[in-house]
């Protein structure tokens, strides 16, 4: 198999722009069937720009983008449909129950969606008592469930999450990143924002770092770590003595705090 | 494997049960969007033997429809954008026009409501019957009028971001609405004022309306009403699409 038959998502050569700011600069970068790839970079270094280029929110300048086949200009509808989604700060129609949410996105995404399998589905989430509950009623976590089960709800390709563990406790976190690992053990595909080298390095089969609009390095976490363990910067601001995914991060992309 | 998209018309419908479910679970709001029409057509009641019966019908109609495209269509388009629902349902396979179609659905049968609730209420408590093509002209009218107060309310929206600020405007606007052009119907405040007001969106819907309640008085004045209050229609929503942004990040 061709390492073009195996890409889910293929980003080439990517700009975006806002005005004269230029927020993503020739980005390109594959995720592949069973991966895990994670999008890592510090506030305003384009990951979320380039992400919503990918899922349609903005017009970029120039590249491509191919998702499960369907190039996302000619073919958008096509290239949504492959994708399954989790913004950064999802909210649904406030007057809605849960039970509502869910009807309303696997009708939009075409899936026929029964009273038994509805209740299997918030069950799997252990949410079969908030069916009726509404969405603002439910704690972070609940929420964070709900957001990822609509994004997972017609089995997409590619997942997109941006920043999915955002304000979560350790154990909803754990259980997300289980949630994740499920999504590759079916063979689809996850793209996910994090500011956490933790998670990254914990969930993620390949990362890119992004600075400044720009693709500094993508590997595996562990090769990233190899490639620089000895060099000089990432050994000065390493503060445990041994060299973490984050050492590296902060390394390739300053100590200086960004907007 | 061949992406398949869900057919437009299984996601229209699917939006529409969701806007109709939330239009319903805000009944209050349409509660109130429709007591200023029924307080105005009750209190009027002395006045429709020197007025008419068109007379007050046309003006609670106007009040009406403009309640519910400024406060009612703006406010929520307004929070749903501030709120990323909009966001959300784009990243999905939604044609965005089938987002806003099924939103104008809802507020198309919100101006047959409120329009059935005026003729209902003048019938019953004033006592204003009308011809069969009356109704049904004013029915048309009533479409039109709407279509004046939400391409309006969409040129606000478009215009201002904050939903707090569309929800103020939009109050200043309806009231500014309700009070010129009512008195300025009556000739409370001037000739001149009278003058402007017949020519106002507020005031061409009025004439539209009175108009097909009478349609055997209708004029040249009223059909050149008609032609503003399109012209009106198709300035407020070209404006108001072009300055419409999805985010308000």
């Amino acid at each position: 198999m061709d390492q073009e038959s195996t890409n889910i998502l293929t980003v080439d050569g990517l700009n975006v722009s806002y005005g004269n700011f230029q927020a993503v600069q020739n980005v390109s970068f594959d995720v592949r069937k069973g991966e895990i790839f994670g999008l890592l970079g510090p506030n305003g270094a384009g990951k979320t720009s380039t992400l919503s280029a990918i899922e349609g929110l903005l017009k970029p300048q120039s590249g491509a983008i191919i998702v499960d086949g369907n190039n996302a200009k000619e073919k958008p509808l096509h290239a949504r449909a492959s994708l399954g989604v989790q913004l950064q700060s999802t909210s649904f129609q406030p007057e809605l129950y849960v039970v509502e949410v869910l009807q309303l996105y696997a009708g939009i995404y075409g899936v026929p969606l029964s009273k038994d399998t509805l209740t299997a589905m918030l069950k799997d989430i252990n949410l079969e008592d908030s069916a009726t509950k509404k969405f603002g009623q439910l704690s972070g976590g609940q929420q964070q469930r709900v957001s990822l089960l609509i994004a997972t709800i017609h089995n997409p390709r590619l997942v997109l999450l941006d920043e999915p563990t955002s304000g979560l406790d350790p154990q909803s976190r754990r259980q997300l990143w289980e949630r994740i690992e499920a999504i590759r053990e079916k063979g689809n595909a996850v793209l996910l924002t994090t500011h956490s080298m933790e998670e990254a390095e914990a969930v993620c089969d390949r990362i890119a770092i992004i600075d400044h609009g720009k693709v500094i390095i993508i590997d595996t976490p562990q090769a990233i770590i190899d490639k620089y363990r000895n060099d000089p910067e990432v050994i000065s601001v390493s503060r445990r003595g041994k060299i973490t995914l984050e050492d590296v991060f902060i390394a390739l992309t300053g100590k200086a705090i960004r907007a | 494997m061949e992406t398949v998209i869900p057919k437009t018309s299984v996601v229209l419908s699917t939006l529409l049960r969701a806007d109709f479910t939330t239009q319903w679970r805000n009944r209050r709001a349409v509660m109130l969007t429709l007591i200023v029409p029924v307080i105005i057509l009750v209190s009027w009641k002395g006045l429709i033997p020197t007025f008419g019966g068109p007379f007050a019908l046309s003006n609670s109609i106007t009040i009406g429809l403009f309640a519910s495209g400024l406060m009612g269509y703006s406010n929520t388009v307004a929070r749903d954008r501030d709120k990323g629902i909009f966001q959300r349902l784009r990243v999905a396979p939604v044609p965005s026009w089938a987002i806003m179609a099924s939103r104008l659905m809802v507020q198309l049968a919100m101006i047959l409501l409120i329009t059935t609730a005026v003729f209902i209420i003048g019938k019953d408590y004033d006592g204003i019957t009308l011809t069969p093509i009356a109704y049904i002209l004013t029915y048309f009218t009533a479409i039109i009028g709407g279509a004046v107060s939400l391409s309006l309310g969409q040129m606000i929206v478009g215009w201002i971001k904050n939903p707090e600020t569309v929800n103020s405007t939009t109050r200043l606007v309806y009231l500014a609405f309700i009070i010129i052009g009512m008195f300025g119907e009556l000739n409370q405040l001037g000739e001149a004022v009278h003058n402007a007001v017949q020519w106002s969106p507020y005031g061409t819907v009025k004439t539209i309306l009175a108009a097909g309640m009478e349609p055997e008085r209708w004029n040249s004045n009223a059909s050149i009403a008609l032609l503003a209050a399109i012209l009106y229609t198709i300035v407020f929503a070209t404006l108001g699409i072009k300055w419409f942004k999805w985010n308000t990040k």
